[in-house]
């Protein structure tokens, strides 16, 4: 590699060249890779502790899979930096480890991203009903602690939030005048007309959509200039080539940095140790996808990576009763979310906040 | 170095592993083979197209049912139950057999019976064979106790009757835009005669449902009109809304130390 960029560096700057390092790239993948005394040290080093730790375990004698399999996921390296041949092998161990753990065949994908797919999401946000179908996809699909007892147990990605119309009155117009050196107001303030952003999460009515609501569903709106990204002080989340913000859940440190960046409230926390029964468990998974996660580490909405890698639309997408989830892709103007965007009236969440979502709200 | 170590480790814990498939006494559950009745979920709006759960391979199911609302929830294999959509204007781009569509006709019990028992075309006011005399629908107490929805027609705000939609002597057929009966697995050609702009942006994928491969030419399941929208009912009567109201799924964990959500109802500014 070397001797390659030397001989096209070219003759004049041929003595500058071997005194200056390789250029640093800001792709990992294709960061540069040298031997030495310290790495040399540390692989010494990691020897002699995976031989204790095999010893440890080997005297407990311990039947619980996960212990067999988890030592090395401990020294694995973070996923961009993993050569396709170490991505094999994190697969296959932890298709043995799943698979022993949830009594199944479970796969795990590594599939990467393809070129000329731009991933982008459209909801029509008039047509929503407020079924909360679409949460319980997510969670059918990609694997969330299900649990009901403690706090925390159970998560979901989609919120979908309740949003009262209010209506103006006429009862209300001699209200908000000032007493003595108040300042005035109108008289419909403080009433909640028209949509506001202070909704209910919890709503149980018999049936939806009630009649003075509307809903609005919300979860990661995959900015193409993500805030989570920005602040992962271990670099574990980023953005894929075709577009969704993922997690390499062992490089997770859980210091929930992306959480509080995040303007969206996409990400969840496992604050608990997962709840996912064998038989709820989705067998199809992806390495940075749906791949069931550990305690302490932060998840969220990755738009169905090991389905839609493989051609098929969101769990989301699917169930939606009344098809305003739309799913496509955003170089391909024929897509569906190119039609919305080229033909109906479209925003993004927070726009204001440069964060460019590649989620889109439309209405018709 | 890293595969040095990683086989070294690997070596270490082989003794392990080994000693763990010995210990572990196959002693599996016993089969629980007893003859459960076959969960079936609806999928857009209850009395429409329904799907009923099985297993495509052991611990992964086709579709997976909502214990609340009966509802399908997750779609293990999108194409259950489909046939090809048949021939559609403008739709000539899609390669053959990417567009599929779940017979509407299978849920109709007596769509078969329609055309033999009392609309046969032989019956005494059809003998000779001839066109009703005028547009309003003569009250017949059993069509009305098959289709309640018959007795005050609420499609088209009273403005319709039923031939315009159903084939004058082929009444299990609907009919297009010059009169020839289209099959009932085809609403959207019968629709888009008067709800085009709808039928345009069914066509893109943008109005309905479309569930598959979401590549512009993938392979698709197309919802039809009639699997979301009520035809002789679109509007719900007076709610005005163009779907039915449904029964939520459960709402989401209370955050820690909250009983209820009451706490979501108040407001800062007091109001």
């Amino acid at each position: 590699m070397a001797i390659n960029k030397k001989a096209s560096a070219g003759p004049v700057k041929d003595s500058a060249s071997e005194c200056v390092a390789q250029p640093a790239s800001a792709d990992p993948s294709k960061a540069v890779l040298k031997t030495s005394r310290r790495d040399f040290l540390r692989a010494g080093g990691m020897l002699s502790m995976s031989s204790l730790m095999g010893a440890g375990a080997l005297m407990a004698q311990s039947d619980d899979t996960k212990a067999t399999v988890e030592w090395a996921e401990h020294f694995q390296k973070n996923y961009r930096l993993m050569t396709q041949k170490e991505k094999n092998e994190a697969r296959l161990r932890l298709e043995k480890r799943y698979s022993a753990e949830y009594g199944k065949q479970v796969s795990v994908d590594t599939a990467d991203a393809q070129p000329g797919v731009l991933m982008g999401y459209a909801l029509n946000i008039r047509k929503c009903i407020g079924c909360r179908r679409c949460v319980h996809a997510c969670v059918e699909e990609n694997n969330q602690s299900r649990g009901k007892q403690r706090a925390g147990e159970k998560i979901e990605w989609i919120q979908v939030l309740r949003m009262e119309r209010g209506e103006f009155s006429a009862d209300k117009m001699n209200h908000g005048y000032p007493d003595g050196l108040g300042i005035q107001v109108g008289g419909n303030a403080y009433t909640p007309a028209g949509q506001i952003l202070e909704g209910q999460y919890h709503y149980e009515p018999e049936a939806v959509p009630e009649k003075d609501a509307t809903y609005m569903p919300i979860a990661c709106m995959q900015c193409e200039k993500p805030p989570c990204v920005k602040v992962c002080p271990v670099r574990t989340t980023y953005r894929e080539a075709d577009g969704p913000v993922v997690i390499d859940y062992n490089w997770c440190i859980g210091c929930r940095m992306c959480m509080g960046a995040c303007p969206y409230w996409a990400r969840r926390l496992n604050v608990t140790n997962p709840v996912l029964p064998k038989e709820e468990m989705n067998p199809v998974t992806h390495y940075l996808g749906n791949r069931p996660r550990m305690r302490g580490v932060v998840e969220k909405c990755h738009w169905c990576l090991q389905r839609t890698r493989q051609g098929r639309y969101p769990a989301c997408v699917e169930v939606c009763p009344v098809g305003a989830r739309k799913f496509g892709n955003l170089l391909d103007p024929e897509s569906e979310v190119s039609l919305i965007l080229a033909r109906k009236n479209v925003f993004r969440l927070k726009a204001e906040l440069n964060t460019f979502p590649k989620f889109f709200y439309f209405y018709d | 170095m890293n595969n040095f170590v990683f086989h070294t480790m690997i070596l270490a814990f082989c003794c392990e592993m080994a000693s763990t498939a010995v210990a572990a006494d196959a002693a599996p559950e016993p089969a629980k083979d007893t003859a459960k009745e076959p969960v079936v979920c609806f999928e857009s709006r209850k009395g429409a197209s329904e799907i009923t759960q099985r297993d495509i391979k052991p611990g992964l199911p086709n579709v997976k049912c909502s214990p609340t609302t009966g509802a399908a929830l997750w779609y293990g294999d999108p194409f259950e139950g489909t046939v090809p959509m048949g021939k559609m204007p403008l739709l000539d781009k899609i390669p053959p057999g990417h567009a599929l569509v779940k017979p509407r006709s299978d849920k109709l019990a007596l769509l078969p019976l329609c055309s033999t028992a009392c609309h046969n075309g032989v019956g005494p006011s059809f003998s000779p064979p001839t066109l009703p005399k005028d547009k309003k629908p003569t009250p017949i107490p059993t069509m009305e106790g098959l289709l309640p929805d018959a007795k005050d027609l609420q499609h088209g705000r009273g403005r319709i009757w039923c031939l315009d939609c159903h084939h004058t002597t082929k009444r299990n057929m609907l009919v297009d835009n010059f009169g020839d009966p289209v099959s009932i697995d085809q609403p959207q050609i019968l629709c888009g005669k008067c709800h085009g702009d709808k039928m345009r942006d069914w066509r893109d994928g943008i109005h309905g449902k479309r569930i598959g491969e979401w590549a512009s030419n993938g392979k698709k399941r197309w919802f039809t009109c009639t699997e979301c929208h009520n035809p002789h009912n679109v509007q719900d009567g007076h709610r005005n809304r163009g779907f039915v109201q449904l029964q939520p799924e459960p709402p989401p964990q209370l955050p820690k130390g909250m009983k209820d959500a009451k706490f979501e109802k108040t407001h800062p500014i007091p109001h």
